[in-house]
């Protein structure tokens, strides 16, 4: 039985948590903002280097050979790490042990109309989410397509020659362009939309901590994903339930990708 | 000052006793210089050195006349140590201490060159003992010296006395070409690129980092390369690209960079630099990938065509290029717009609500 599905309550308050991310995913996570935060802190300096601020970073890094060598190697662990997350995924998905929550349905376009139309008081009605809404699976496969844009033409750049040995040269450059503003988008995507609502947004102020303990309280699950809850319910009668949740994966309720 | 009157008047009264009755030349010198000339303008007059050298001590009244010196300037104000006759004993090995013996001689006058020429790497070498090294007067001659750089030509022709392969490169270059056959004055002679006295080792890594430098003070003057009908644009392009960028941050780095990057000359040449046009350059399409591997030494196919060739990304030269990053261009405040605008919405929303 996998401790990370086990319900969590607090004794004091007596606010019960359920477990929503599993060990692996949330090293992931870890792992992904490490990597992110490197590779942009060595990456963007590269392509603004001509701004007084990378003029400045790129020396107080240790120069612009290190500071190559280190978003090479921080882009071979990311590369690693989408490779681990592809594989992991893959293999839960054949054995059935997660379903596929994270794929995008007609529910999630009504669902951002739907709340477009409830912030401009055109309705009362809120949209009611399952494991993951609309916004974290446009960010999650934001992040899946960026990825593999940055990896290929990090590689390109990595690799020119070999490259233009199979490839035509007027690649190398077009990865280049690609590679900064694709980098740039993602940095600026994090900033703004991650960064709002992870720690920003009034609902989670100061700091969802939901992807580093695993937990999210009942009480939140209710507000933010309703429908999971919902599923869950009926196993959730005994204490201790959610262990039977885990035996009942097919439900969509284990770990599916971040 | 007093040694230098007594020398004069020494100079003045062996020509009184000695010469009553020199011929008057069109060129007019001092009185003191015609005094010293009544022995010096005998053409076998020379000095045996103990190396078996002879040094002559003959001048040649009319090229000191015509030097830039003729009127301004009395052998003494050289010759210090030449007060009257009989001049002071000195003692010289060979030839080559002869020269040195005067080298010092010049800074009087010419302080500002001398200190700059301290630190040349002519000097360098003299300092180490290279006696071969070049002083003021292997270059600008002694009592010949003229204005220089009249003409222009000249001055590369004075350091092919010494570097005379480089020198025949450079005649064949673009610029040589032009300075040589067109008398172009816009082009550069050695003392261009190497300066002229304070001449640094061009084979350090901080003179080939700072050589983009040195060919944009041409090639990124708008007014001069509008004449000849070629882009200013090429530094920036340079710049902008990987290389480019390397090379200036190469440069600002205390340490020596651990890898060597591209800069002009690695593709265009130095000395025997020609015209991008010219079927010959090696940055001519077809001589491209040589060039490319001289650094990147598995690259063969399409490799050259991964450098833009100094063009901007536009939809005729690099097609791909362009349209990626106008799609960028399009995209980027697009995501960006909308994902602001979503959490604004929001915002409004939580406030109204409550």
């Amino acid at each position: 039985m996998p401790s990370h599905l086990r319900v969590a309550g607090t004794e004091k308050s007596h606010t019960s948590f359920l477990v929503r991310f599993s060990l692996r995913q949330r090293l992931e996570h870890f792992s992904i903002m490490l990597l992110f935060t490197m590779l942009a802190l060595t990456g963007l300096p590269q392509e603004f280097f001509e701004a007084r601020w990378a003029q400045w970073l790129i020396p107080a890094l240790g120069g612009i050979d290190r500071v190559r060598w280190v978003h090479r190697l921080c882009g071979i662990l990311f590369t690693i790490g989408a490779v681990e997350h592809l594989g992991a995924v893959v293999f839960l998905v054949v054995t059935k042990r997660i379903n596929l929550s994270m794929v995008p349905s007609k529910k999630d376009f009504r669902d951002a109309i739907l709340t477009l139309r409830y912030y401009f008081g055109a309705t009362e009605e809120e949209a009611q989410f399952d494991r993951f809404d609309y916004r974290q699976k446009f960010e999650y496969w934001g992040l899946i397509f960026g990825s593999v844009v940055m990896i290929v033409t990090g590689f390109i750049l990595y690799f020119p020659a070999l490259t233009a040995r199979i490839l035509p040269g007027d690649l190398i450059p077009a990865a280049k362009v690609a590679h900064a503003s694709e980098g740039l988008l993602a940095f600026l995507i994090v900033i703004i939309w991650h960064v709002y609502n992870a720690h920003l947004n009034p609902d989670v102020f100061p700091f969802d901590t939901s992807i580093f303990t695993g937990r999210v309280s009942e009480e939140r699950m209710l507000k933010e994903h309703p429908l999971e809850l919902e599923r869950l319910r009926p196993q959730r009668r005994q204490p201790h339930s959610a262990e039977a949740v885990a035996n009942v994966p097919q439900k969509g309720t284990g770990s599916g990708p971040p | 000052m007093a040694t230098r009157y007594l020398g004069l008047l020494g100079g003045l009264l062996i020509a009184a006793l000695t010469c009553a009755g020199s011929e008057a030349r069109a060129v007019t010198l001092a009185p003191e210089v015609q005094a010293c000339l009544e022995c010096h303008r005998e053409p076998s007059m020379e000095l045996m050195l103990p190396s078996g050298e002879s040094r002559s001590l003959y001048v040649d009244e009319e090229h000191f006349a015509n030097s830039i010196h003729g009127d301004k300037l009395s052998c003494t104000d050289c010759h210090s140590d030449i007060e009257g006759y009989p001049h002071p004993e000195r003692t010289f090995k060979n030839l080559r201490e002869f020269t040195l013996g005067y080298y010092e001689n010049c800074k009087g006058c010419h302080f500002d060159n001398y200190t700059k020429s301290l630190d040349s790497v002519h000097y360098a070498f003299l300092s180490k003992g290279d006696l071969k090294a070049p002083l003021c007067v292997d270059c600008h001659g002694a009592h010949d010296v003229t204005k220089p750089g009249v003409p222009k030509s000249q001055i590369s022709k004075t350091c092919a006395r010494c570097h005379a392969g480089v020198y025949q490169q450079y005649a064949q270059s673009v610029h040589g070409q032009a300075l040589l056959h067109e008398k172009n004055g816009d082009v550069p002679v050695c003392t261009d690129c190497h300066r002229s006295h304070n001449i640094e080792d061009p084979r350090t890594v901080a003179f080939r980092l700072k050589s983009p430098e040195i060919c944009a003070r041409c090639h990124g003057d708008e007014k001069l390369m509008q004449k000849y009908n070629l882009s200013t644009g090429v530094l920036q392009s340079y710049l902008k690209d990987f290389h480019g960028m390397t090379a200036s941050f190469y440069s600002k780095e205390k340490a020596s960079p651990s890898a060597l990057t591209a800069v002009c000359t690695d593709c265009h040449g130095v000395h025997d630099i020609l015209s991008a046009k010219d079927p010959k350059s090696s940055v001519m399409q077809a001589n491209l990938e040589k060039v490319c591997q001289k650094c990147h030494p598995g690259s063969t196919g399409s490799f050259p065509a991964a450098w833009l060739r100094h063009y901007e990304p536009t939809p005729e030269k690099a097609p791909l290029v362009y349209y990626v990053k106008l799609i960028y261009q399009i995209f980027i405040p697009f995501v960006v717009v909308g994902l602001m605008l979503q959490i604004l919405l929001h915002i409004w929303r939580v406030v109204v609500s409550r």
